[in-house]
């Protein structure tokens, strides 16, 4: 259903990412793995459409120039020069890094913010569904985000990408900066969520070893190029990726 | 490896006198030296020759003073809100603030205007610094409604109160000897504000001011005073302004309210961004550029500011580096062509 071939993107001369394809079906998880500077917010900026704004912006700015090449199918349309915001209507939702909520607005209003592309039923039922799979929001509900922690702070986040309906969840480091029993609840809600709306979801993540269990297929980024891909057994089993990411 | 491979992308490089230049090797030969000076010396020597060229025109002589009041301003703005983080629109208050002070010295105790440009520089930018003091933990857009508040506000109080000669101003002062020592005043202040605070902003002490923009928060778990320095890029900025304002006074021979006009604290603003912000010449840039535009459109009356809108919105949507950066960027490097 989404597939990215051959991605390239340049940021003035430097090499963000080389070359990546991945692909994933329907009612999949995909796991994008890479250390600090490997290239994941590169490629989820280059999957969600934002590489383009970040890109005119800085052409406004004179600022670097950005390259990007390659295709990236959805449905088996092109999408490679669609707006990031025509992107998400056709539901392609970014839960960006760093969360990036807005803070001056209630849990409930962030919520209803996210909700803008969905009909009033669909933003009621997907209120309470985002309430039962984070129960403590549901307590928060009248709370600025700004006064939230981090980890409900990233429960809202996620939440607020759910209310936009979406048929593809790019997750960027939904577990940065969490303690690692958040980062296991968390882990839960991602497959939750696949297994109960039927959403495809990619993760690109620091931390493996929370999200390895939970993913159908993966990748691992170095340098911005894909090194090593295959299913989260194959990949657990890889001798390479063991001694860098479970320390074994 | 499926995918086309004859894609090709634009590429920036350095060119390598540029390179070479960054270095010890800049004085390896002439043409080294050459590729350094000449930007510097085409303003230099650009601005130091223009009296002499427009000698014909008087009154475009007196535009280039002009230009160099706004200078003097739009260096400041632009060191306070690119390198300080400060947004200011205090430009007619130091211009009013350094107008008065030096008319007051001059017609109250008969001072030269040697003796006054100096003293109202000084202790207008002192008095600016006091003025703005409260304001300085604000920031962003609060600051700049706070700063642009006193220029409005001094013309009112000055005319409610009936002092310093109340709305006819204070007249009759004492003119700069000729129109060459006015320019030559000018010109050179200008010049030795704009290469002073270029070194400065590569100090340590430019460090702290360009950190204080960042991120001041970093600055201030530094062990670093950020109100100490903010209040010294003010007084920097008011330095500049009250100098540009003590001259104004002198060459109109008059300081009155409009010296707090909302020109003073706008068009440094379009001068920095379309001379591009953060290169301090850029500013200098603008002025020339805006202030003879300016001028010419004189005849159109107040239709002056809707043309002034439509360049500065020009420029923000199509050009917002600003000329300067743009200028720099092709002096540095080349594009060539690349396959992926």
């Amino acid at each position: 259903m989404f597939e990215a071939k051959g991605l390239m993107v340049f940021y003035e001369n430097m090499l963000a990412l080389n070359n990546v394809s991945l692909s994933c079906g329907e009612n999949r998880i995909i796991g994008v793995f890479g250390a600090n500077s490997a290239g994941k917010s590169t490629l989820m900026y280059a999957l969600s459409g934002l590489i383009l704004d970040i890109q005119k912006k800085e052409e406004m700015a004179g600022g670097e120039r950005i390259t990007v090449r390659g295709d990236v199918l959805y449905f088996g349309q092109n999408i490679k020069s669609m707006k990031p915001s025509h992107r998400a209507r056709q539901g392609i939702v970014l839960c960006p890094e760093r969360r990036r909520i807005f803070v001056e607005s209630t849990v409930l209003e962030n919520l209803k913010i996210g909700g803008y592309l969905a009909n009033s039923r669909q933003t009621q039922e997907t209120i309470e569904y985002v309430f039962t799979i984070f129960p403590a929001l549901k307590r928060l509900s009248k709370r600025l985000g700004g006064f939230l922690s981090g980890g409900e702070q990233q429960m809202l986040a996620i939440g607020r990408a759910l209310m936009a309906q979406p048929k593809l969840l790019l997750l960027d480091e939904p577990l940065l900066g969490l303690s690692p029993v958040i980062q296991y609840l968390l882990a839960k809600a991602i497959k939750e969520i696949r297994d109960q709306r039927g959403i495809s979801i990619i993760v690109s993540e620091q931390y493996a070893r929370p999200v390895m269990p939970i993913i159908d297929y993966g990748y691992i980024l170095e340098n911005g190029a894909s090194v090593v891909e295959g299913t989260n057994k194959e990949l657990m089993d890889n001798p390479d990726v063991k001694a860098a990411y479970f320390g074994s | 490896m499926s995918v086309v491979k004859q894609d090709r992308r634009k590429e920036r490089v350095d060119r390598g006198i540029k390179v070479r230049t960054d270095g010890v090797y800049a004085v390896s030969s002439w043409a080294e030296i050459t590729y350094l000076l000449l930007p510097r010396m085409v303003l230099i020597l650009g601005l130091l020759l223009a009296p002499v060229v427009l000698t014909a025109f008087p009154y475009w002589q007196r535009v280039l003073s002009h230009i160099c009041v706004y200078a003097l301003l739009a260096i400041g703005f632009d060191f306070l809100a690119n390198f300080v983080g400060l947004v200011s629109l205090g430009g007619g208050l130091y211009i009013g603030v350094g107008a008065y002070i030096a008319a007051l010295l001059n017609s109250h105790y008969g001072l030269p205007p040697y003796v006054t440009v100096p003293v109202a520089t000084l202790a207008g930018a002192g008095l600016c610094t006091v003025i703005l003091l409260p304001c300085l933990p604000l920031r962003g857009v609060y600051f700049a409604i706070v700063s642009l508040m006193f220029p409005l506000l001094a013309p009112r109080i000055i005319e409610a109160l009936d002092i310093f000669g109340g709305t006819d101003g204070i007249v009759g002062l004492d003119g700069f000897p000729s129109g060459w020592v006015e320019q030559y005043l000018m010109i050179g202040c200008v010049l030795i504000a704009v290469f002073a605070l270029r070194r400065m902003v590569t100090e340590d002490v430019g460090l702290v001011f360009r950190g204080v923009k960042d991120n001041d928060q970093a600055v201030k778990a530094s062990g670093i005073d950020i109100t100490t320095y903010k209040a010294l890029g003010v007084f920097i900025a008011a330095v500049l302004g009250c100098l540009a304002g003590a001259c104004l006074a002198h060459i109109y021979m008059w300081a009155g309210i409009s010296q707090f006009g909302l020109d003073y604290s706008i068009i440094p603003i379009a001068a920095t961004v379309v001379g591009g912000g953060g290169t301090l010449i850029g500013a200098v840039i603008g002025c020339v550029i805006l202030v003879p535009i300016s001028e010419l459109l004189r005849d159109f009356g107040t239709l002056r500011i809707a043309v002034y809108a439509l360049i500065l919105t020009g420029f923000i949507v199509y050009k917002s580096e600003g000329i300067m950066t743009y200028v720099t960027r092709k002096y540095e490097q080349f594009e060539r062509w690349v396959e992926i």
